[in-house]
């Protein structure tokens, strides 16, 4: 039988395996006797084992019965689900990983399963110094456990129907093409990610197209054609939904490797702490999921290292001994939230302003002029850390510059709450889709240049009067706070404007924690934009960060405020 | 007629690998089954002529969904599947009324020579 047709469907699969096994054993530490997890555990061994067998995949196998076996032993034997069991599978979990890569990667399977499976059956280990039993000391640990069978034995007897499987159909018929195409899978369909990206551009084009006909129709007053333009318009708008719905993936689908970090980080710096996941069938574009790993990993770090205080500090603090990390992920209508919180020591926003004076990262003036929220953002300035020493994992702020430059680039944002001794949550507040984005548009000078949404905190409209001085710098005031005003124009080195009317248009955005005003020639509205990548070289240029095309054709930069300033 | 087969596995790896074997050898597959709660019902709604039956399965093992098949239609043709090392449960099931049993990883041949007995007997 030609297994080859099955490759794909098998590591899709085994890795669908492997997610459940790394995640149950996470759950299971905390609940170590939930028997349908004991049960989950033993089954995806079990599934994994049969299904490399058929793959002929002997490592894969061997690893698998193993794991299988020490789960029966848990299940029936009155093995505890201790530690030592969890380290084990979740070890096993990364080895069967690295050889489903390599499997797909079309190798030879390089990584040998080494004494793991040896390991596996032998536990618990042999207190050191027994005599003659630390290598293979399965066979005698697992013998006299009901249903349990030796590793030794079984795995000959597995490759042994293998091959006489093999043996016996030497050139079965292969199946054609066209038998294959007849039997896929009825309901779901498998559809490479580029395919998706090319229906998102066509999605995208049309929408363009079509502000480009509504601007005709405008300028005809042709009933039936705005008639027409309006109708599409509204299919348009559904096809974009749908073909949005197609990229989303559950959060689901990145959360085991946050599940194993905070394990691996607690296990590291010896804190107890229970780690909480929320809202994993929430769906988020799969461009913007890749793009989260990193930033989520840093920040579940932070609140490990950095957030959560030991069991005797916390206890001092009349805290329970276990501390709590969360995250969680919810929708708000078009946008996603995702949340990092956790139960520690919090942040010092009077430490983080001090810090950042002695840093020279602000000024005495500014530092006094900074909210508490405002003091905590200060986290993310490149540089800035208040952490007292750099730990081998992370500093509490450092790398928070990058999270933030992420976020920003998937054009969502960031904010920080945080109450001492109480703890921190940080907010990302990301769009659901990244091509097509809710813009404001603003004109300086010649140029048009769009700003997300969600960078823009509001827009106002100042009389001349309404601006005054503090030192040099010009200023408005915005619910009783100074709020430092920089011309656009002046950024981008174009003519300033003149205001004839003593009307000042800007819009208010955050920079470095505090909110800023940027002046603009006019502002145009909001704008829905199906943002293109600019190739090179204009890529390279700072503070830009895409291009659209407006329905009269013409094109408009998106800028990245943050870079700009 | 064709004769006509449910597979119940848990592993969609392994139900289309015996789906294509049953199908080359000419039988016509009516339903598929993850799990015993989705066989028990999909074989009271379509009887087909054959099932197969994974053991370790999640919500309900294949020998629940055995038993509960036998005790509605005791005539039920069901062909157990078990990987190497489930010996004690092979014999639970061959007491509930498995017509014969079928071993993961599978041997093509063999798996078509113990469905057609199955069917004959």
């Amino acid at each position: 039988m030609d297994m080859s047709q099955y490759r794909s469907l098998f590591l899709s699969e085994a890795r669908e395996y492997l997610k459940t096994i790394n995640e149950t054993v996470v759950a299971l530490e905390e609940s170590p006797d939930d028997r349908a997890g004991i049960d989950t555990l033993f089954r995806g061994a079990h599934s994994l084992k049969g299904m490399a067998a058929s793959m002929e995949y002997g490592d894969i196998v061997e690893v698998a019965h193993a794991m299988e076996d020490l789960m029966i032993r848990v299940r029936d034997g009155g093995l505890h689900f201790e530690p030592g069991v969890a380290d084990l599978l979740l070890e096993g979990t990364d080895l069967v990983d690295l050889l489903l890569g390599e499997v797909e990667a079309g190798l030879e399977l390089r990584s040998a399963a080494g004494d793991l499976p040896q390991r596996l059956s032998g536990y618990p280990p042999a207190p050191p110094g027994t005599s003659g039993t630390s290598g293979t000391s399965g066979t005698s640990s697992t013998s006299g456990t009901p249903g349990a069978v030796t590793v030794d034995t079984d795995s000959r007897k597995a490759s042994g129907v293998t091959s006489a499987a093999v043996q016996d159909q030497p050139s079965a018929a292969l199946p054609s093409e066209a038998e294959r195409g007849k039997d896929a899978e009825g309901s779901t369909v498998r559809v490479k990610t580029e395919l998706l990206d090319h229906l998102i551009n066509l999605t995208g084009e049309l929408i363009t197209n079509k502000h480009r006909l509504l601007n005709i129709g405008r300028e005809l007053g042709s009933a039936p054609l705005d008639e027409a333009v309006t109708e599409t318009s509204k299919l348009l708008r559904a096809l974009h939904d749908e073909v949005m719905k197609v990229r989303l993936m559950p959060f689901d689908a990145i959360c085991d490797r946050f599940q194993r970090s905070v394990r691996a980080l607690a296990k590291k710096s010896g804190k107890e702490l229970r780690f909480e996941l929320e809202g994993r069938e929430i769906g988020l574009d799969r461009g913007i999921l890749e793009s989260l790993i990193d930033p989520l990993n840093h920040m579940l770090r932070n609140a490990v290292d950095h957030g959560m205080e030991d069991s005797a500090e916390r206890l001092a603090a009349e805290k329970p001994a276990k501390g709590e990390v969360k995250l969680s992920v919810a929708r708000d209508r078009d946008r996603v939230l995702i949340t990092v919180s956790d139960d520690g020591r919090g942040m010092d926003p009077k430490q983080m302003v001090a810090a950042a004076i002695r840093k020279g990262v602000i000024t005495s003036e500014e530092g006094e002029q900074l909210s508490p929220r405002q003091a905590l953002m200060l986290s993310c300035i490149p540089g800035f850390s208040t952490a007292k020493e750099v730990t081998e994992v992370s500093g509490r702020g450092v790398g928070m510059d990058a999270v933030n430059a992420s976020i920003q680039k998937l054009g969502g944002s960031l904010a920080i709450e945080s109450e001492l001794g109480q703890g921190t949550r940080f907010t990302l507040t990301l769009p659901m889709n990244i091509a097509i984005i809710h813009t404001l548009v603003v004109q300086c000078g010649a140029i048009k240049g769009a700003v997300p949404v969600t960078a823009v905190l509001r827009t106002v409209e100042l009389r001349r009067e309404q601006l005054s001085k503090v030192g040099k710098r010009q200023v408005f005031y915005l619910d009783d706070e100074a709020v430092p005003l920089l011309s656009l124009n002046r950024i981008l080195r174009l003519p300033l404007g003149r205001f004839p009317d003593g009307i000042v248009p800007l819009f208010v955005t955050e920079a470095k924690g505090r909110r800023v005003g940027i002046v603009v020639d006019r502002l145009l509205g909001q704008h829905e934009l199906f943002i293109k990548p600019l190739g090179r070289p204009l890529a390279k240029l700072k503070g830009v960060a895409g291009g659209a095309i407006l329905g009269d054709g013409e094109v408009v930069t998106l800028l990245d405020v943050a870079d700009l300033l | 007629m064709a004769t006509t087969v449910m597979i119940v596995d848990d592993s969609l790896f392994m139900r289309k690998m015996l789906r294509d074997l049953l199908e080359k050898e000419g039988y016509q597959v009516v339903a598929e089954a993850s799990d015993g709660v989705e066989a028990v019902a999909s074989y009271q709604e379509l009887r087909p002529n054959l099932t197969t039956l994974d053991i370790v399965m999640p919500n309900k093992t294949g020998i629940e969904a055995l038993q509960e098949i036998i005790a509605c239609s005791p005539a039920a043709r069901v062909v157990m599947c078990s990987a190497v090392g489930q010996e004690s449960l092979v014999a639970a099931a061959a007491q509930a009324g498995a017509r014969a049993f079928i071993l993961k990883p599978f041997n093509p041949e063999l798996v078509v020579r113990i469905l057609k007995e199955a069917c004959e007997g």
